[in-house]
């Protein structure tokens, strides 16, 4: 069961990962977001223990694969106007686009997986800042400059939930 | 830390394809096109005028955001694993003097554009763009006004050959930077690590509009940096070097004490050829093959095409060259090429035939 993790604290903001993301799938599913004082850093899907995308969604259209990703089925979604599992999701990672039912995910790039490869933003990313982690390696993972700086992302997605006035180590 | 993986299109090495690629520049974005074309199986040789390959991932932006390692374990598995041929301390050069821009001393070999495109199927140029922006002020010509990539290009460098490249004496300096984007931000950086007694930043808009961020501006000032916003340089002045600024600060004109200047407001595209390859053109998008120039096997991608941008768009653009460019060859080697359009504006330059 492995999933993404960013360490912000590392991230210098420079898009690879959603341009990377672009190439391999044309749409991509990791977003950059720029928070007030001036941070850019992407925003991307934690494939959570008890996804709350998958809760909401009426069709069953996200379910985890093989791998432990969880993926959406572009067969099942309907891409109803209600947008549930957007709003569901607490790191804005479920996207919208205007191809097919217009929703899309990140799906820990799973048809590379299916040729022996691992996810293209991990492998791209200049400061090493993405891994594709095993559950049993995130806390070594979730050091405290981390921690701090997804405060700052998480505040900024979440306005007035988190803790807003705090900064970076 | 495990390496940058630029071969990620593929799983391993893949099967000789019988084709002959030359990249100009080991940038973000001609790392990632060579990435892509050695994936196809492609013979990819890769020159640089620098001593090793990385482009401003090395050589502009400081080792504590990218780490050098990465990088440097990344070309040699691009070397050992796919082939991929380096060409270091090698210019693809042109009509323009030498020693010229940033850099420029480090060449030990000079090779033209026509030797290259005679030698490769197809060739990409991935330059980058280098050449700073002036300020346009009176006294910019004085010994201590510095551009961004004057300035920290040796910091860079100087590890690589620290006898040919002369990091700048500002110990015990007061310092002006003047601009507010990622380079003004490392050059500020840069100053106080070499022991500035100031560092001042000027820029012309607000901190809330500063590209790079109130963020990046607050953990300067805690460093001591001192931080002035709508503030216009109007002269540098000082008899053989640099000794004051004049600017005009929310309204008011004020000289400050400066013996450095390091004017970081931007770099301007220099590739090589640019008029002849009608590199305008290509930027326009008046061109009836993706990336291709006005020489019909020559492509460009990365800020060398688009001008200064950032790391994710130069490796997306070289991604998008290298599949543009693999399928010209495919088609051409079909004889397929009239069933696109493709027309005069993709002119056959006779001076590139034998
Ligand atoms: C100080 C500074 C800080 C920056 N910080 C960031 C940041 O934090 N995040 C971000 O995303 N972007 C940042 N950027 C921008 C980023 O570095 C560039 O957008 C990116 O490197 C462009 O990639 P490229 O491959 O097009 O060109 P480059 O990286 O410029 O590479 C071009 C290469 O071509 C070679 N070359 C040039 N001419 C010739 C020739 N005639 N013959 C042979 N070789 C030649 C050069 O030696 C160089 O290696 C920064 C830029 C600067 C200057
Ligand atoms: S793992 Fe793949 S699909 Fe997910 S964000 Fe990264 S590149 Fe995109
Ligand atoms: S590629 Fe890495 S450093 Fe660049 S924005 Fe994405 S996570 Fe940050």
């Amino acid at each position: 069961m492995k999933t993404l993790h960013i360490d912000y604290s590392k991230c210098i903001g420079c898009e690879t990962c959603e341009f990377v993301c672009r190439f391999v799938h044309s749409t991509p599913r990791i977003m950059m977001t720029r928070t007030t004082d001036g941070l850019m850093m992407p925003l991307y899907c934690r494939h959570c223990e008890d996804p709350n995308c998958a809760r909401v969604c009426k069709q069953g259209a996200i379910t985890r694969d093989a791998h432990g990703a969880m993926v959406l089925e572009p067969l099942k979604c309907r891409g109803c106007v209600s947008r549930a599992c957007m709003l569901a999701c607490p790191f804005a990672a479920m996207l919208e686009t205007d191809k097919g039912v217009m929703l899309t995910k990140c799906d820990l790039c799973a048809e590379r997986r299916g040729r022996g490869m691992g996810p293209a933003c991990v492998d791209m990313c200049p400061c090493g800042a993405i891994s594709h982690a095993d559950a049993s390696e995130l806390a070594a993972l979730d050091t405290p400059e981390a921690r701090a700086a997804e405060a700052l992302v998480l505040a900024h997605i979440r306005p007035g939930s988190g803790p807003s006035g705090a900064k970076g180590s | 830390m495990p390496a940058m993986n630029f071969n990620f299109l593929c799983p391993g090495p893949a099967a000789p394809a019988g084709r002959s690629v030359g990249i100009i520049g080991a940038g973000p974005s001609g790392l990632a096109a060579a990435g892509h074309l050695s994936c196809l199986g492609y013979q990819v040789e890769v020159y640089d005028k620098l001593p090793k390959p990385g482009g401003l991932m090395l050589f502009g932006i400081p080792g504590h955001r990218i780490p050098r390692q990465r990088i440097a374990d990344a070309t040699r598995r691009m070397e050992r694993e796919h082939g991929v041929v380096f060409h270091p301390q090698t210019k693809i050069c042109c009509s323009a003097p030498m020693f010229e821009e940033e850099g420029d001393h480090f060449c030990r070999e000079v090779l033209g554009l026509k030797d290259l495109v005679m030698r490769h199927d197809a060739s990409i140029i991935c330059t980058g763009s280098w050449k700073s922006r002036r300020m346009g002020i009176e006294g910019e010509g004085l010994a201590g006004v510095y551009s961004g990539l004057e300035f920290l290009f040796p910091i860079r460098a100087a590890r690589y050959a620290s006898a040919k490249v002369k990091t700048p004496e500002v110990k015990g300096k007061d310092v002006i930077v003047v601009g507010a984007g990622h380079s003004a931000v490392d050059a500020a950086h840069g100053a106080v690590g070499l022991g500035a007694a100031s560092v001042t930043m000027l820029y012309r808009r607000t901190a809330r509009e500063a590209p790079c961020g109130s963020y990046e501006i607050e953990r300067l000032k805690e460093m001591g940096v001192v931080w002035r916003e709508l503030a216009t340089p109007l002269k540098v002045l000082g008899s053989e070097s640099a000794e004051s600024l004049e600017a005009r600060i929310g309204g008011e004109v004020e000289t400050l004490p400066a013996q450095a200047v390091i004017a970081a407001i931007g770099e301007i595209a220099t590739p090589p050829f640019a008029k002849e390859l009608g590199l305008e053109e290509v930027r326009k998008g008046e061109v009836h093959w993706l990336h291709m120039t006005a020489i019909e096997n020559v492509f460009v991608a990365g800020d060398a095409l688009t001008g200064p941008s950032k790391i994710g768009k130069a490796i997306y653009s070289g991604l998008k060259a290298a599949r543009s460019l693999a399928n010209w060859l495919d088609l051409k080697a079909q004889n397929r090429l009239a069933e696109y359009a493709y027309d005069d504006l993709v002119a056959k330059d006779e001076r590139f035939r034998k």
